[in-house]
C-alpha cells in the first residue's frame, strides 16, 4: 500500500512538470503583459524598464529555466500587477476557496447520494421521474445564470441573504448552493444508476431472504457496493469545482483563488496564473490519489501492490 | 436532534435580523476591483487611486465640481521661469505616524515620481521633470526639461509619502499599509474582500461630515453591484451597467450620479501613407461620418447615457473646445454622393477591428456601425479582438485602416491632441499642419493663445476627419440618497472632500 502511494507520488512529478511547461508556454503565447498592466500612453523606456524589472526582456528559454529553478524552491516570482510574491497571493486566498469548495462538496454529497438512492429504490415512480427531471435541469442550467437568479430572489426580493462577500454561514449559503447545484444533479444521477445495478444483484436477494430490514439492505449493503463509481465521479468533479469557483467567486464577490485567477488571466499576470494552475493541478492529483486509496478501504477486494 | 433544529431556527432568525443596514457613519463602497496597491503613484487604475487617495494625498487636486485645480498639501505654485517652478507647502501638516509633511518629504516624493522604475505608469508626465530641490522647510523648486503647459495637472498627480516610514518599509510594503496625511487612515485589509479605513481625527482640513469609516469592497460582477446597492449593503457603487439604470431610477433610496467620462469613443480611419485603403481619400472619411447615426446608437444602446461629440474630440469643459463646430449629421444620401465623388459609386469592402469586452457595449456599437455603413455600400469585415490583443495591435499600429477605440487621456488638451500627432504610436493620421498645431499647443504657455491653437486644430480635424466622431461615454455611479455633494470625476476618480453622509 505504502509502496503504491510512493509510486503514485513519483508518477505525479512528470505530470506536474508537464503542466508547468504548458502553463508557462500558453501564458507567453498570449502576448506582452505591458500592454495590459501599464497605461497605453506610457513611454517606451518605461515599458522596457518594467520588462527588465520582471525579467521579461530575456529570451524565453532563459526565462523558463529560471522559472523552473525558482519554482522547485517554491518561488513563483513576483506578481506583475501586485508587487508581491505570486505564491503568497494565491495561498492567502486559498482558505476562502477551500471553505467554499468543501461546503459545496458537502452539500452535493449530502443531498445527491440520498436522492439518488431513493430514486433508484422507487424506480419509475413519480419520485424517480421528478428526481431525474430536476437533475437533468440542474446539469443544464449554467451556474452564472443560477447565481444571478439566486441573488435576485434571496437577496434582493426576499432580503434573506447578503448579495455577496465573505462573512459567516449566511454569506456562504448562496455561493455554496450555486456551486453545488450541478454536482448534486450529477451525483444523484450516478448514484441512481449504480444503485439500480446493485439492487438487482443476487446478494441483495440473499439479504432479503435472510430477513434483513429494507433500510439495512439499501443503505448498508446496497450503497456500499454502489459507492465506488460514485466516489470516482466525486474525485473527478474536484476539477469541476476548481473551474466552478471562478464563476461563483466572481458573481458573489468571494475573495478566493478563482477570482484571482480570472483577473490574472485577463491582465496577463504570468506568475500568478502559473502559481494557480500548479496549485489546482496538485490538488486534483492529490484528491484523486486519496480516492484511489479509499477504494481499498471501501472494498477489501481491491488491493494495491 | 429536535433541540438542535430549534437552535438552528432561532439563530437563523437572529442572523437574518442582523443582516439589515450597516451601522450609521459607515460608507461601504463597491468598486470593480480590489486595489493592487494603496500607493496612488503605484498605478493609474482608478480603483486603486480612489482607495489610496483617501489616505495618501497629493500636492493639488482637480475638483470635478468646477474643474478647478485646488491646493491640498501645497498652498500655491508660481512659475519663476518657463522651466522652473516654486511650490509653497502647507504649514503644520503631519503624517498619521507623526512625521512632518515638509520640503524634505515632498522632495523625496517627487524624486520617486521621476524614477521610471518605481512609477512607470506616470512616465508620460514625469518625463518633463528635470530635478527637484529644497529651498526652505516649506518651499521646493521643481526644474523642468522644457516649458510644460499641463504642469498644473501634473502636480495633481504627485502624492506625498513620509520619507522615514518609506525608507523603513519600502515601496511594496508601503502599498499594503500606507501612511499619509489624508482624511482617512488605514485600519485593515482582507485582500479581495474588504479594505477598512477610519477617519483621521487629526486631519489638517475639514473632514467629510458624518463618515466615521470607509469600507471598500471589490465586486467584479455588474449585476452584483446593482443588487448590493439596492439592498443597502453598499452606499456607493461604481460603474453601474446601463441596462440597470431604468429600474434604479425608480428607487427613492438611491441617487444616480451620471458623470461624463474622459473617454472619447471613435472609429479610427487611418489615412497614414503606409496604410493603403480607400480611407486615404478625405471625401470617403467624411462620407463615413455622414453614414453613421450616432444619436441612434446613444439612444438604443446606452438608453441616452452617452453624449454626442460636437465634431471634435475635446469636451465642452476643456480649454480649446470649439463652439463653432457641429457634428456631421446623419445623412446617408450625402454619404453615397461623397463616395461616388471619391470614385466609389458602388462602395467598397474594408476590415473593421474592435475589442470585445473592453468597453461598455463595444461589440454592439461596432455591429451597429457596420450595419449603418452597409446601407451606403461600405461592406465591413468585422474582426473582434480580445482586449489584450486589441491593446497590443493599437500600440503596434496593426488596427489600421479602421477600428473602434475609446481613448481616455488626462484632462489637458495636450494629451487629447497629442494622440493625432504623426509620430504618436497610434495616430490614424499624418498631417503636417495638424502636427504644427499640436506642437504649438503643447508648448504655448499663454492660456488664450493656447485655446486659439486648439480651436484651430479642432477645426482642421473636423475637416480632415481622421476618425468617425462617435460619443463621449457616461459613467454612472449609484449612491444612497443620504450621501450629499458626492461628485466623481470623468476619469473614474472619487473624492470625499466636502461630502456629507446624512443620518
Amino acid at each position: 500500500m505504502l509502496q503504491y502511494v510512493v509510486r503514485r507520488l513519483i508518477l505525479t512529478i512528470p505530470v506536474i512538470f508537464g503542466i508547468l511547461v504548458i502553463a508557462f508556454m500558453l501564458t507567453r503565447l498570449s502576448g506582452d503583459p505591458t500592454d495590459l498592466i501599464l497605461p497605453p500612453d506610457v513611454t517606451e523606456e518605461a515599458r522596457d524598464a518594467f520588462r527588465q524589472v520582471h525579467g521579461l526582456d530575456k529570451p524565453i528559454w532563459t526565462q523558463f529555466i529560471a522559472f523552473c529553478v525558482q519554482a522547485a524552491q517554491g518561488d513563483f516570482g513576483n506578481s506583475l500587477r501586485f508587487q508581491e510574491p505570486a505564491l503568497s497571493l494565491v495561498l492567502e486566498r486559498m482558505a476562502a476557496t477551500t471553505e467554499l469548495a468543501l461546503a459545496a462538496m458537502f452539500l452535493a454529497i449530502a443531498i445527491g447520494i440520498p436522492t439518488g438512492v431513493i430514486a433508484a429504490y422507487h424506480r419509475n415512480t413519480f419520485v424517480d421521474i421528478t428526481v431525474r427531471s430536476v437533475s437533468l435541469l440542474g446539469q443544464a442550467l449554467p451556474s452564472f445564470y443560477l447565481a444571478i437568479l439566486s441573488i435576485i430572489i434571496f437577496a434582493v426580493w426576499l432580503r434573506w441573504l447578503p448579495t455577496g462577500g465573505r462573512g459567516g454561514f449566511w454569506h456562504l449559503l448562496l455561493p455554496a448552493t450555486t456551486l453545488a447545484f450541478q454536482l448534486v444533479a450529477l451525483i444523484a444521477r450516478v448514484t441512481r444508476s449504480c444503485m439500480l445495478d446493485v439492487l438487482g444483484q443476487d446478494y441483495i436477494r440473499t439479504a432479503r431472504a435472510k430477513g434483513l430490514g429494507e433500510t439495512t439492505i439499501v443503505w448498508i449493503h446496497g450503497l456500499r457496493n454502489a459507492f465506488i463509481p460514485v466516489l470516482t465521479v466525486i474525485g473527478l468533479q474536484v476539477g469541476f469545482l476548481m473551474g466552478g469557483v471562478v464563476v461563483t467567486e466572481t458573481v458573489f464577490s468571494w475573495p478566493g483563488v478563482g477570482r484571482l485567477a480570472i483577473q490574472a488571466i485577463y491582465a496577463r499576470d504570468f506568475p500568478v496564473v502559473q502559481a494557480v494552475v500548479l496549485l489546482f493541478a496538485l490538488i486534483f492529483v492529490v484528491v484523486n490519489l486519496i480516492v484511489d486509496i479509499l477504494y481499498a478501504v471501501l472494498d477489501p477486494r481491491i488491493g494495491y501492490r | 436532534m429536535r433541540k438542535l433544529l430549534k437552535l438552528l431556527l432561532i439563530t437563523t432568525g437572529l442572523a437574518i435580523g442582523s443582516l439589515a443596514q450597516a451601522s450609521a457613519g459607515t460608507l461601504t463602497i463597491a468598486q470593480n476591483f480590489d486595489p493592487q496597491t494603496l500607493w496612488p503613484n503605484g498605478t493609474t487604475a482608478s480603483d486603486n487611486l480612489n482607495a489610496g487617495s483617501a489616505m495618501v494625498e497629493g500636492l493639488f487636486w482637480q475638483d470635478p465640481r468646477d474643474n478647478v485645480i485646488k491646493p491640498l498639501l501645497a498652498t500655491s505654485w508660481e512659475q519663476e521661469t518657463p522651466t522652473s517652478v516654486l511650490i509653497k507647502l502647507r504649514d503644520g501638516v503631519t503624517f498619521t505616524n507623526g512625521e512632518a509633511m515638509n520640503a524634505d518629504a515632498v522632495v523625496h516624493s517627487i524624486n520617486i515620481f521621476m524614477d521610471k522604475e518605481q512609477t512607470p505608469a506616470y512616465s508620460r508626465v514625469a518625463v518633463a521633470f528635470d530635478s527637484v530641490e529644497k529651498v526652505d522647510d516649506l518651499t521646493v523648486r521643481l526644474k523642468l526639461k522644457y516649458p510644460y503647459p499641463p504642469l498644473a495637472l501634473g502636480l495633481t498627480q504627485i502624492v506625498v509619502t513620509p520619507p522615514k516610514y518609506w525608507a523603513e518599509v519600502g515601496l511594496e510594503a508601503y502599498g499594503q499599509k500606507p501612511i499619509g496625511t489624508g482624511p482617512f487612515k488605514f485600519v485593515s485589509w482582507d485582500r479581495d474582500d474588504k479594505l477598512v479605513m477610519e477617519k483621521n481625527d487629526d486631519y489638517w482640513g475639514e473632514l467629510p461630515s458624518g463618515i466615521d469609516s470607509l469600507i471598500w469592497r471589490p465586486v467584479p460582477d455588474d449585476n452584483s453591484r446593482v443588487a448590493g446597492l439596492t439592498t443597502g449593503e453598499y452606499q456607493v457603487a461604481k460603474d453601474l451597467p446601463v441596462t440597470a439604470i431604468p429600474e434604479l431610477e425608480l428607487d427613492s433610496q438611491i441617487t444616480l450620479v451620471p458623470v461624463p467620462s474622459y473617454r472619447i469613443y471613435q472609429i479610427g480611419l487611418s489615412s497614414r501613407p503606409e496604410h493603403e485603403s480607400p480611407l486615404q481619400n478625405k471625401l470617403v472619411r467624411q462620407a463615413l461620418n455622414y453614414a453613421v447615426d450616432k444619436q441612434a446608437i446613444i439612444d438604443n444602446l446606452f438608453f441616452g447615457k452617452a453624449v454626442a461629440l460636437n465634431g471634435q474630440v475635446l469636451r465642452s469643459t476643456q480649454l480649446g473646445y470649439n463652439t463653432d463646430l457641429k457634428d456631421y449629421p446623419y445623412d446617408p444620401e450625402k454619404a453615397k454622393q461623397l463616395l461616388a465623388e471619391a470614385g466609389y459609386p458602388d462602395g467598397f469592402s474594408i476590415p473593421f477591428k474592435f475589442p470585445s469586452g473592453r468597453y461598455a457595449q463595444d461589440r454592439e456599437v461596432s455591429e451597429a456601425v457596420a450595419g449603418m455603413l452597409d446601407k451606403v455600400g461600405v461592406k465591413t469585415e468585422l474582426i473582434a479582438l480580445e482586449p489584450g490583443e486589441f491593446l497590443r495591435q493599437l500600440r503596434a499600429q496593426e488596427l489600421a485602416p479602421m477600428y473602434f477605440v475609446g481613448l481616455a487621456p488626462q484632462d489637458d488638451p495636450a494629451f487629447q491632441a497629442g494622440q493625432y500627432l504623426s509620430d504618436w504610436r497610434y495616430s490614424p493620421i499624418a498631417n503636417e499642419e495638424l502636427d504644427r498645431l499640436i506642437d504649438a499647443g503643447a508648448k504655448e504657455m499663454d492660456v488664450d493663445k493656447r485655446a486659439a491653437i486648439y480651436r484651430e486644430m479642432m477645426e482642421l480635424m473636423h475637416e480632415e476627419v481622421p476618425i468617425i466622431f462617435l460619443y463621449d461615454g457616461i459613467d454612472v455611479y449609484g449612491t444612497t440618497s443620504k450621501l450629499k455633494n458626492f461628485q466623481p470625476r470623468g476619469d473614474g476618480r472619487m473624492f470625499f472632500y466636502g461630502v456629507t453622509l446624512e443620518e
